[in-house]
């Protein structure tokens, strides 16, 4: 009599420590940090919609079932999770902001707190960039995942849309990923960098049509060329009426 | 150090302390010199050295704040060894086994902790025992609920051992904290399971030239088991004063059940490791591995042990 052997997949990073672990990427599942998740997603929702009164406009672009990347401008900590607000919450675990490996994932209390609570991808963008840009190509090959990036790379501290990094360029060029572009408005008045706590100023979030570069012959002129595209609809974007 | 401790501590739990305590303060003194003098590498040691300075204390002060801290530690150590076992085997990814099994260690916990709804005494007996069958009755429920078969019959297999094993046989040594002499069972159960591994270690180092499993676990050797077995046959007698209501018969099975038991415990997180092709079960522990690789002794050890007293001396 012969059996079929069992088919045993053990977690990528079992011999990994906490420490270790919540710097990976992509991580493994884990029951109660998708719970926890859960529970301060409902949370921020409810802070946003009460607090800020936070209005979004255009949700119903999102190509929300299909991989596609979010690009917005970036001017304080209200930007992510209020991106995040915009997609339902049954994708909630897949949808991953970018941010900075050297300050979101500095110490092992920030690294749990921004993976469990915002799901953060740590991007490295002082050195290795490319290598997290390749984590984050192969994170948009499989179907359902959203990417959430602030090409600017850093929070503005005007209402002026700053230069896009090359980063998203080289992410989408030669591929047919839908980008979005997203601008919130009220972000710099509500939580100005520097600031300990939000004001009650309201929010608005302006969500444009996706657009894909796939037809466009990959190289340098390219990469600036989406870099320009994007920022140039994220800031008139923000042009529109309140 | 004695008399630093509390007044009203347990006598038993005051004796292991300072034993225990001087053992460990004396070990980092052999360490120190050995690291100091003779110039030996001892890096590794002493990593594996601090990860007993924390396990210690925190063992003992868990002790001391007594009966629901220990069933709630008991209650931590099994969700967090299950969760180990499931990350290992990958049923981790299947959150309606994981999460069933999690509600089962959990009922086990409040069931130890309840007093019995007829004898009015502390701890339901009757339903901590009877676990296994509601717990199992569940998993079976799952594939049902969920209209699904492939691959189901594996999921409900490793839930069942993952219940079994790191819950419901090593909730028994939470268990035992309802006993009248718990504070000598636990702490006799704890030192003695660690110091037959140590023996069983250190006799195979000294005299070690047959391998005792090879497909198991390719570095125990028979003469390092047997010296372990030994050793613990021996113990009960030294350490008499952890149950002292206990005669000859009681002495010699306890001896043997850790001897034995112990090794088992080890050998059975060897052969499950070995299938699953991974070096350890975690790395909770800095120096040690996962949580189950420290407790694998004591979960085999743990019921053996509780169901032998509760047969002579009843809890």
């Amino acid at each position: 009599m012969s059996m079929n052997e069992w088919d045993y997949e053990p977690a990528a990073d079992l011999e990994l420590s906490l420490r270790e672990r919540l710097r990976e990427f992509p991580r493994e599942p884990h029951l109660w940090m998708y719970a926890l998740r859960v529970l301060a997603a409902l949370l921020q929702r409810a802070w946003l919609k009460l607090y800020h009164r936070l209005e979004i406009c255009g949700a119903e672009r999102l190509p929300v079932g299909q991989s596609f990347v979010i690009v917005a401008n970036h001017q304080s900590h209200l930007d992510a999770p209020s991106l995040a607000a915009a997609i339902p919450m049954k994708w909630l675990h897949r949808a991953f902001p970018a941010a900075a490996a050297d300050y979101f994932f500095k110490s092992t209390p920030k690294s749990a707190f921004y993976s469990v609570v915002f799901n953060a991808l740590p991007f490295e963008r002082k050195s290795k960039g490319a290598q997290s840009l390749a984590v984050c190509r192969e994170l948009l090959q499989n179907k359902g995942n959203i990417l959430i990036i602030f090409p600017e790379g850093t929070r503005g501290t005007s209402d002026e849309v700053d230069r896009f990094r090359s980063g998203i360029g080289r992410l989408v060029e030669g591929t047919d990923v839908p980008v979005v572009p997203c601008n919130l408005q009220g972000a710099a008045q509500a939580f100005p960098k520097g600031a300990a706590l939000p004001r009650p100023r309201k929010l608005v979030l302006h969500i444009g049509e996706p657009k894909s570069y796939g037809n466009m012959s990959p190289g340098w002129d390219t990469v600036e060329y989406i870099a320009n595209d994007l920022r140039k609809i994220v800031a008139a974007l923000g042009k529109a009426k309140v | 150090m004695n008399q630093l401790l509390p007044m009203d501590m347990d006598p038993i739990l005051r004796t292991y302390i300072v034993f225990i305590g001087s053992l460990l303060a004396f070990g980092g003194l052999v360490l120190t010199v050995l690291g100091s003098i003779i110039k030996r590498n001892v890096a590794s040691i002493w990593k594996t050295y601090w990860g007993w300075l924390i396990m210690i204390p925190t063992l003992f002060i868990t002790l001391w704040f007594g009966r629901e801290a220990i069933i709630i530690g008991i209650w931590l150590l099994s969700m967090f060894g299950f969760k180990e076992f499931a990350r290992a085997t990958g049923l981790y990814r299947d959150w309606w086994y994981t999460g069933a099994v999690y509600m089962g260690i959990t009922g086990l916990t409040v069931v130890t902790i309840l007093p019995d709804p007829r004898h009015g005494v502390d701890g339901w007996y009757g339903m901590f025992m009877a676990m296994p069958v509601y717990v199992i009755g569940l998993l079976l429920t799952i594939p049902i609920i969920r209209n699904k078969s492939e691959g189901q019959l594996q999921r409900v297999s490793l839930a069942i051992v993952g219940f079994i094993y790191m819950g419901w046989m090593f909730g028994h040594l939470g268990y035992l904290v309802n006993a009248e002499h718990f504070y000598g069972y636990v702490l006799y159960l704890v030192f003695a399971v660690e110091l037959n591994d140590i023996s069983a270690f250190t006799f195979g180092k000294l005299f070690g030239k047959t391998k005792l499993r090879s497909e198991v676990s390719p570095n125990k050797t028979l003469e390092g088991s047997l010296g372990a077995v030994a050793v613990s046959m021996v113990l009960p007698w030294l350490m008499h004063f952890s149950f002292p209501h206990f005669g000859t018969a009681d002495l010699l099975l306890t001896g043997a059940i850790v001897g034995v038991g112990g090794q088992m415990g080890d050998l059975t997180i060897s052969f499950i490791k070995r299938d699953l092709g991974v070096k350890d079960m975690g790395a909770a522990i800095p120096g040690h591995g996962g949580i189950l690789d420290r407790i694998d002794s004591l979960i085999f050890v743990a019921p053996l042990f509780f169901h032998m007293i509760r047969w002579f001396h009843d809890l």
